[in-house]
């Protein structure tokens, strides 16, 4: 319908009016640029929100003994901890797996006694990507143990004091233990800050009679998306027979709906560019078709059929939308790239704002990567091109109505 | 005075269920006792001076089944020491508590550990019993209200119900307490503040021990845990000891016993 002459005419009739043409321009490329931005923080907020979700505490999968979930009791343990260890590292899709106890305990430097929580962990599988002592230089073995900052705090404690530790074992019986802190650990888990101490796993296993045996497998998944297939495969592992494999967003619904809902944000926003799409477009091509009315009407006496008129209002919208959508494209996509290798500090554009948010146990940073998301792109200049349709409808439809004699009145 | 509402807790600590004379009837199925006067008998009844005890403790559970046995002295009501003599692993262990306060020892690390606020209500050396239980306490003149609800036929006895006072803060909104015609604790079961059943203790196992007719046996239930219980029973019972000074001391919970 559109032929490339009616293109042309469409783009020299936009320069008539250089500034209103240059401002629509500009309105719907900010709105675009401002889109991409949006999205792209919030896609950062929402990788590095699931990576803390899914990272050192919860992982992408879990397996435990049945209703350990529940009340974690000391003796709901999984049996043959390394077979199933094993057997679950052959898996193509899981990234690392590691066993893990969890035993609340009794610690004190001194006289006075603190509720604390040993974590007994495989250390040098933890010290992988997303593993709880990712970056910790102090060694884990031993009776050399890691502490959570707060509790360090609490106890009085530094590196190289000796910490008496009194808990229960698996089997009932009393679990006693003196410890020597080789350091404290800042982690993004708060548990682990405030109560932890973090033992090398044999050591754990020794302490609480659990020979082989452990609390939880964390799995952690090549791609969180890959979770569902990776616990349906545990699941059948003969190791890991009678346990309950459970996926991120079965052990952590509440976080699953965060996620969500920094997604769904990210639509609110979209309809700004509609509006602006739709109010730059309708508006500019309104004014022009009514400045034109005269000029049209001639053009109608000379014999242009109306079909041509409104082939050329719609292809004018459409180049206005199609521009403007592409220079904020750009101007987005750039503004994205150059916050993506600064970051962007929250709490410094909230003045006062923490550096870090406590949200379910998890320390979340301020700190975010703005990503650029490619559907996001897509989603934008769609939404553009299809307003600027809807936009042009009316405007085209009045062109292509006008009496020739009346118009030229005009 | 102050009369322990856990009859149980008595039990634990020795310094309860002792009676220096028989108690004699106090009502019978003709008609119910005076709250008052059992109250006040009651009273009698678990005042103590000192005494000396061994202790067994079973612990049941769906997948563990422990047996602990301990020696366990106390005087008045704020003393108490106990020491497990086995098994092995946890031989020596020792808990002390005086006053509102309770320390471990542990004589495998040769650490004495004060227990937290936050812990009381933690378990105590892997029974059904938290740290609490050794600790609270609590009166139940001062914090219920007591009356008699109905005749027992079957242990002949009377049923007690103890309501917490408005205004009054602990574990237990409501116990009810069945007390036979010896005037001996046959059941006690403890309700929460929500109303629910928490705990069921049954006495039994009435004997003579330490020259004194007491039930040597009780068991402790928590409910909505099925398949644990834990029981406690008297091996034997020595009452009006006199004990040295320092036996409720830390210098002296840290010596070699």
């Amino acid at each position: 319908m559109v032929g490339t002459s009616t293109l042309r005419i469409a783009w020299r009739n936009l320069w008539r009016n250089r500034r209103r043409t240059t401002l629509a321009l500009a309105a719907i490329g900010l709105a675009q640029a401002l889109v991409l931005v949006y999205g792209g923080v919030f896609q950062g907020y929402g990788d590095w929100m699931l990576e803390s979700i899914t990272g050192p505490m919860i992982g992408h999968a879990q397996a435990h003994a049945p209703e350990w979930r529940r009340d974690r009791a000391m003796d709901r343990t999984l049996a043959h901890v390394s077979a199933a260890l094993a057997e679950l590292r052959r898996d193509p899709d899981v990234a690392a797996a590691h066993a893990r106890i969890y035993a609340p305990v009794l610690a004190a430097a001194g006289e006075q006694g603190y509720a604390a929580m040993v974590l007994g962990v495989d250390a040098a599988s933890e010290a992988g990507p997303a593993g709880l002592l990712r970056g910790v230089a102090e060694p884990l073995d031993g009776r050399r143990v890691l502490i959570g900052r707060s509790l360090a705090e609490m106890l009085g404690t530094r590196a190289g004091d000796t910490l008496a530790v009194v808990g229960q074992g698996a089997d009932g019986s009393l679990a006693n233990e003196l410890v020597v802190v080789a350091g404290l650990v800042q982690t993004p888990v708060d548990l682990v800050n405030r109560m932890g101490i973090v033992m090398a796993l044999p050591q754990a296993q020794e302490l609480f009679m659990m020979p082989d045996r452990a609390h939880e497998i964390l799995i952690r998944a090549r791609a969180p998306e890959r979770a569902p297939a990776v616990v349906e495969r545990a699941r059948g592992l003969a190791g890991l027979a009678g346990a309950e494999v459970l996926d991120w967003k079965t052990i952590a619904p509440q976080l699953v709906e965060l996620v969500d809902l920094v997604g769904a944000a990210w639509y609110f926003i979209l309809i700004l560019v509609f509006v602006a799409a739709a109010a730059g477009v309708a508006n500019t091509m309104l004014m022009a078709t009514y400045e034109r009315t005269h000029e049209l009407g001639m053009l109608l006496a000379l014999g242009t059929r109306p079909g041509r008129i409104v082939g050329m209002i719609v292809a004018e919208s459409l180049a206005l939308g199609v521009v403007g959508v592409l220079l904020g494209t750009a101007l987005g996509i750039a503004t994205v790239a150059i916050a993506h290798r600064t970051g962007v500090d929250l709490s410094a554009l909230a003045k006062g704002a923490p550096e870090e948010l406590s949200f379910a146990g998890l320390s979340v940073s301020m700190r975010i990567h703005p990503t650029l998301n490619v559907g996001h792109v897509v989603q934008g200049i769609v939404a553009v091109v299809l307003t600027s349709l809807v936009a042009s409808a009316w405007p085209a439809l009045r062109a292509g109505r006008l009496q020739p004699m009346e118009a030229m009145r005009e | 005075m102050t009369l322990g509402t856990h009859t149980w807790r008595r039990f634990l600590l020795l310094g309860a269920l002792l009676s220096p004379t028989p108690a004699g009837p106090a009502g019978s199925a003709a008609g119910p006792p005076d709250v008052d006067r059992l109250l006040a008998h009651l009273d009698d009844l678990y005042r103590s001076t000192s005494s000396v005890a061994r202790i067994e403790i079973r612990v049941h559970s769906p997948r563990i089944e422990r047996t602990m046995r301990l020696r366990a002295w106390t005087r008045g009501e704020e003393e108490v020491l106990v020491v497990i003599e086995s098994p092995p692993r946890e031989a020596g262990t020792a808990t002390l508590r005086v006053g509102q306060n309770l320390w471990n020892y542990l004589p495998r690390i040769a650490r004495t550990i004060r227990i937290p606020p936050a812990m009381m209500l933690g378990s105590w050396m892997g029974t059904d019993f938290t740290n609490d239980d050794l600790v609270k306490e609590s009166s139940i003149r001062k914090d219920f209200d007591a009356r008699i609800t109905r005749r027992s036929e079957e242990p002949a006895g009377w049923w007690l119900e103890l309501v917490a006072k408005p205004g009054v803060v602990g574990r237990w909104a409501r116990i009810e307490l069945l007390v036979s015609d010896e005037l001996l604790p046959v059941e006690e079961r403890h309700f929460d503040r929500k109303g629910r059943l928490a705990r069921n203790m049954r006495f039994d196992e009435v004997k003579v021990l330490g020259g004194r007719r007491l039930p040597a046996h009780m068991v402790l239930i928590l409910e909505g845990e099925p398949g644990k219980r834990t029981e406690l029973r008297y091996l034997d019972v020595e009452f009006d000891v006199r004990l040295a000074d320092d036996t409720f001391s830390l210098s002296r919970l840290e010596q070699n016993r």
